[in-house]
């Protein structure tokens, strides 16, 4: 029986930025390997690399050396229109702002990706509300961003980053501008939809949130300075 | 994303910024208006002029005193000419081989009564005999003006349509009298409606006999010769004929310069040609610049767009979308924008060649091809002035777009 394909692997992953004529060395030589659903937590101090890492495995930003497999494709050297086209269908984004687009309303919000997807109306919209459903909202959400509360948003974003059906979720600190409170809510609901199948990768400086995740990737300077497994109990 | 969805994407986000997409595409209304209410009354007009002036006499010509005179001192030289006479006509209608009819024109502004009722600033027209083969002037009731009445001097008339309305409705005027200026004159013929020509009215005429009129006016008003060539063909040889008769008449050679100006319809028809082209040329001078300016504005306001769209930018491209959707995203917006522009000036400009037709006698005709016209030139204006915007936009790095605080 061959080895399960993993769902990441990157190798030597170096990412430098030209400041000025400084060289920043943003990521230094990241090996990490990431399994079907999995739910791990990256951790490190701001400037420690974790948003660059975020970005690399986003396919929002490329590698300045290294090698980067998903699902057994190598990411590096696509072109720009192929690294859209993974954005869209194999990654579901929640960002810390949520960054919803505020002239449209919820249900809109969550068909966006579907719609460079080039599905039908009908499809997008049936999608759509099963998505909204999965968090926990009302399918029928004609409410716009500004009319929602701060969790409410949070669930319409990650409507979003499920609707394509992703093989992974990133999140960047989904609770960092919301109160303890809903920012609890919303973790439940990651955990739902771990327990559902899917693969979530959660960026986070909070140890507690951290620890919810079954796997925790510590950055330092750029690299990797630990990577435990928790066996807790699901 | 599709053409359609990206269009009704741009359509809700000009509708949400009406006052700014508005302002924005003020050049391109200007353009475009300006084309369509133009070109309609440019068109309006050629089909009257063709109709009514080019009409008015085919294989006519005019020989007059006066020629047309661009500067003073052409007309001052033309003023000090010998006027043309009643013997120069009657010369000419005997030596001519190629004329049909030679017909003197004499005519001046005169108020007509009949007693309490009166028409004020008709036009008393002296005329020789000929002209009813000039085929410019028909009646519609009793006669036209005969030679008998022209060798005897006679006080008889030819009216025009509105002057029996004022003077004589409901009477039948013929046979009746009426007065032009203090001399009694009897009413022997009614000419047929001629409608108005650039407002105006052709029927607010009374034709009498050109020795008549010397009569009663004395020789101050200058007589023009109407004369019809006996076909087409000798329209050339017939002018040649007059103007050589005429030199020698006036004591010139041959071969000087005449000191009389001969002239055709189609002539007056060149140069009203030369009048309109050089209109179509300013207003093509005027469309380009505004599109030009509306061009540059549609692009500012779409380099605002993006700036101010930047993270919903990011957004999108985190999302999925290609360079291309961006692309085509700020194009649709850009091209609606000035479609829009193309549109309303089109209303404007309909509305103000429907608005001038109404309150003016200038006709006015809305041409299709002139709409046409402005939407791709205001199509093409948007395409060509959002491409630079919008390959911008979708050159913008993702990660940075999505960093952008708004």
């Amino acid at each position: 029986m061959a080895a399960p394909l993993p769902l990441i692997s990157l190798r030597g992953i170096t990412r430098i930025y030209q400041a000025g004529r400084e060289q920043v060395r943003a990521l230094d030589d990241v090996d990490l390997t990431i399994q079907r659903n999995e739910y791990l937590a990256v951790m490190g101090p701001s400037g420690s690399g974790k948003s660059t890492l975020m970005n690399i495995i986003g396919c929002l930003d490329t590698p300045t050396a290294g090698s980067y497999l998903l699902n057994g494709t190598a990411v590096e050297g696509l072109d720009d229109d192929a690294l859209a086209r993974i954005r869209n269908r194999e990654i579901g984004f929640v960002f810390q702002t949520f960054n919803l687009l505020p002239r449209a309303d919820a249900l809109h919000n969550v068909e966006l990706p579907l719609v460079y997807a080039g599905l039908s109306i009908r499809e997008r919209r049936e999608r759509a509300r099963e998505a909204l459903a999965q968090v926990g909202l009302a399918p029928e959400t004609k409410r716009r961003p500004n009319e929602l509360s701060g969790g409410q948003r949070q669930r319409v974003a990650i409507a979003r980053a499920l609707v394509t059906s992703p093989s992974l979720i990133l999140a960047d600190e989904p609770t960092g501008n919301l109160d303890s409170k809903t920012g609890e809510e919303i973790l439940a609901v990651f955990e739902t939809i771990h327990r559902a199948g899917n693969s979530i990768i959660l960026v986070t400086h909070d140890e507690n949130i951290a620890r919810r995740a079954h796997r925790i990737v510590r950055l330092l300077d750029g690299r990797v300075s630990s990577d435990v497994v928790r066996e807790t109990a699901r | 994303m599709s053409l359609l969805e990206s269009l009704r994407l741009a359509l809700s986000v000009l509708w949400s910024n009406r006052l700014r997409s508005f302002l924005t595409i003020l050049g391109i209304l200007v353009a475009v208006s300006s084309v369509v209410a133009v070109v309609a009354v440019i068109e309006g007009l050629d089909r009257y002029v063709s109709n009514q002036i080019l009409s008015t006499g085919s294989h006519v010509f005019q020989i007059s005193k006066f020629g047309f005179s661009t500067d003073h001192d052409t007309y001052l030289r033309m003023l000090r000419r010998k006027d043309l006479t009643l013997d120069d006509a009657v010369a000419l209608e005997r030596t001519m081989q190629h004329a049909r009819a030679v017909v003197p024109v004499v005519s001046r502004g005169a108020t007509l009564e009949r007693g309490k009722e009166e028409a004020r600033g008709a036009d008393v027209v002296g005329l020789g005999d000929g002209y009813p083969e000039l085929r410019t002037l028909d009646v519609v009731a009793g006669r036209h003006l005969t030679r008998s009445d022209v060798q005897g001097r006679r006080f008889v008339a030819v009216i025009g349509e509105q002057v029996r309305e004022k003077l004589f409705e409901p009477l039948d005027p013929i046979g009746r009298e009426m007065k032009v200026g203090r001399h009694r004159f009897r009413v022997v013929g009614l000419l047929k409606e001629r409608g108005s020509v650039l407002g105006q009215s052709q029927d607010n005429v009374v034709l009498v006999p050109v020795t008549t009129y010397r009569k009663m006016y004395g020789r101050r008003d200058p007589i023009n010769i109407n004369v019809r060539a006996a076909g087409a063909d000798v329209l050339d040889e017939a002018q040649e004929e007059a103007t050589l008769l005429l030199k020698l008449r006036r004591g010139l050679n041959p071969w000087d310069e005449p000191d009389f100006s001969v002239s055709t319809s189609e002539m007056f028809f060149e140069l009203y040609k030369n009048f309109t082209r050089g209109i179509y040329g300013l207003t093509l001078g005027i469309v380009a610049v505004s599109l030009l300016i509306g061009g540059i504005v549609v692009m500012n306001i779409m380099f605002v767009s993006v700036t101010e769209r930047t993270r919903e930018i990011g957004i999108r491209r985190a999302l999925g979308a290609r360079q291309r959707d961006i692309v085509i995203q700020f194009l649709s917006e850009s091209v609606a924008l000035a479609v829009l522009g193309g549109l309303f000036g089109v209303l404007l400009g309909g509305g103000a060649a429907v608005l001038l037709e109404r309150v003016t006698p200038l006709p006015a005709a809305v041409r299709p091809w002139s709409v046409a016209v402005g939407l791709l030139l205001a199509s093409s204006v948007g395409l060509f002035f959002g491409i630079y915007p919008a390959t911008r936009a979708s050159k913008l790095v993702p990660v940075e777009a999505l960093r952008h605080e708004n």
